[in-house]
């Protein structure tokens, strides 16, 4: 019958009429990702065993580190891992040849920057972190109380605490990210944790005395601290900045 | 609820008069302030149809359609409009300025024209002229000569073949549009719409005009340029044909006067074939408006359907189909009629 194509294409579009839309509206409204969903690079300084396969296995040569011996072992010491994202195509070939699982995506897609530089993404280890790198234990905290004579003097012990709490604000000043890495589970948590603490002094001070004094005490502040930030943040833009 | 606007233009008269004003004088008010309220409306229905047909073809395409200002983005056309008219008012230099400048004045009024014979209700006409059809049919003719107006003054070579198209297609389609309505005529034995309209109260003439029905939307929507017939603006090909030199609140004019036309055509449907201000319940007018929206939704509905067809086959569609169908369909009616009325009818 002639025609009837015409019949079919009305009768397709009215049945589209009536389901559901298919956009989603971005920033207030996140997209599902799956698992394997490859967006920004990461890179986890702690598995790092400096063996350099990655730098090898990029074709693009986005990925770069600096290194040096270390005195007491055999093993390489790491100063800095640069990730340069512009070049990136998302291989996962690095993420592949990596022997202990460093480098991962994570589900943040959202990698525009202001400036150019900025895409870079660069870590680096300080000297007060390096010697965790190296060392098998779980806190940096522990590692400096290791260092301590048996039975310190009272003032002694004062002066050693707030000599502690100088290194650990030094540290959270200069990565902040790495140094609460310990305090919360996520990597965003620890980002949001770091912004909170460089934009507020006073809290950076207290969570420095806190995390030498009693860490228990300050893992749980700084959940606290994480959880009102994202409150607010989803208060002020829908979702939020966390990546589902 | 029924006789609201009748009685406010009642209540307007008996005032006027009453203030000592000549009853001719009273009248003319009266229809001064009539046609203030087309205008009006007209806006006002613009800014709706506007968002209508976004979200429609928002919807067909599993869109969202406009959703940001207000609720369901229906303010979004407010801001457009405030955007083109604040925008500049660009006129090309090598154009004829007087025609380029007085052709969407033109089409805008010639479109507002065509709802002086259009009954908004029951005894709800400006002039309930007795040719109400013939009026119709040759006032919207004239939209042709606006398109070629724009094309020839925009001085662009795009824009006249957008408006040679334009007018090759809208006398073509002209002729089955008449056609077509002469059934219904026949039938109802008046041109005067409100007698059609009344004719209608036992048996809508869709039932007894079902071609002439198909054959009018056919023609209609090539009328109005809309998709799938829409050569003569065919964004893709001509960079929106006679429109293309326009700017801002010129260029909206057009876009306004495209709409008003559109109500007005399916306003026409609606009073022709649908029964016009007939139905249970609701009020005259407001059924007037029901009926016309549901011809405009099935309008939209057929454009963001439909790719457009090519120009050679539009116009042979119109010529090799459309005219030997409603002269076949003018003959059978005729036949019908007579037939009828011998049986003592």
């Amino acid at each position: 019958m002639k025609g009837k194509g015409l019949l079919e294409g009305l009768w397709i579009t009215l049945r589209h009429l009536f389901e559901r839309e298919i956009t989603i509206q971005y920033p207030e409204q996140m997209p599902y990702l799956q698992e394997r969903f490859r967006g920004c690079l990461q890179f986890d300084y702690k598995k790092c065993i400096v063996c350099g396969l990655c730098t090898k296995a990029c074709p693009n040569n986005v990925l770069s580190y600096e290194s040096e011996p270390d005195p007491n072992s055999k093993k390489k010491l790491l100063i800095s891992y640069t990730i340069d994202l512009q070049y990136c195509m998302f291989c996962n070939l690095c993420v592949e040849a990596c022997p202990t699982g460093t480098l991962y995506f994570n589900h943040n897609f959202e990698l525009s920057e202001y400036q150019r530089d900025d895409i870079k993404i660069v870590y680096e280890i300080p000297r007060s972190a390096q010697a965790v790198i190296s060392e098998p234990v779980d806190s940096p905290i522990e590692m400096v109380d290791s260092d301590s004579e048996p039975a310190p003097q009272p003032d002694e012990e004062e002066a050693k605490k707030q000599k502690q709490i100088n290194a650990m604000i030094t540290a959270l000043q200069k990565n902040p990210v790495k140094a609460v890495s310990k305090l919360v589970e996520s990597e965003d948590q620890a980002r949001i944790l770091a912004d909170i603490l460089q934009a507020d002094e006073k809290k950076l001070i207290r969570m420095a005395t806190m995390m030498i004094e009693d860490r228990e005490k300050a893992g749980k502040v700084a959940l606290a601290f994480v959880n009102k930030e994202l409150k607010d943040r989803q208060q002020e833009g829908g979702a939020g900045n966390e990546p589902e | 609820m029924e006789n609201w606007f009748v009685n406010i233009a009642y209540a307007l008269t008996n005032w006027l008069t009453g203030l000592g004003l000549s009853a001719g004088w009273a009248d003319f008010i009266l229809l001064v302030v009539q046609w203030v309220c087309i205008i009006i409306i007209v806006t006002l229905n613009v800014i709706v149809l506007i968002w209508l047909e976004r979200k429609i073809s928002g919807f067909i395409q599993q869109r969202l359609g406009p959703n940001r200002l207000g609720p369901f983005g229906m303010f979004q056309t407010i801001a457009d409009a405030i955007k083109l008219l604040t925008k500049e008012d660009i006129i090309p230099s090598a154009t004829d300025k007087l025609i380029f400048r007085t052709a969407p004045m033109f089409f805008i009024i010639i479109s507002v024209m065509l709802y002086v014979v259009l009954p908004m209700g029951e005894n709800m006409v400006i002039a309930d002229l007795n040719a109400g059809v013939f009026y119709f049919i040759s006032v919207g003719s004239l939209t042709t000569i606006c398109l070629l107006m724009a094309g020839w003054g925009s001085n662009n070579k795009w824009s006249l073949l957008g408006a040679m198209r334009s007018v090759a297609q809208m006398i073509s389609y002209e002729i089955p549009l008449a056609f077509s309505l002469l059934g219904v005529i026949m039938i109802a034995g008046s041109m005067r719409l409100s007698d059609i309209a009344a004719a209608q109260s036992n048996v809508w003439f869709i039932v007894l005009q079902p071609v002439a029905f198909i054959t009018y939307f056919i023609a209609a929507t090539a009328e109005l340029n809309r998709g799938p017939f829409d050569m003569p603006e065919a964004e893709q090909e001509l960079t929106a044909g006679a429109y293309t030199e326009y700017t801002g609140m010129r260029w909206a004019l057009f876009f306004l006067a495209e709409y008003t036309n559109l109500v007005a055509v399916s306003a026409l449907m609606s009073t022709m074939f649908l029964g016009g201000w007939q139905g249970p319940f609701l009020p005259s007018w407001l059924w007037i408006i029901i009926k016309t929206y549901l011809v405009m939704i099935v309008f939209m509905w057929l454009k963001w359907t439909f790719p457009r067809i090519r120009m050679d086959h539009l116009m042979s569609f119109s010529w090799k189909v459309l005219i030997p169908v409603t002269l076949a369909n003018i003959l059978v009616t005729g036949i019908a009629l007579q037939v009828f009325k011998g049986m003592g009818w």
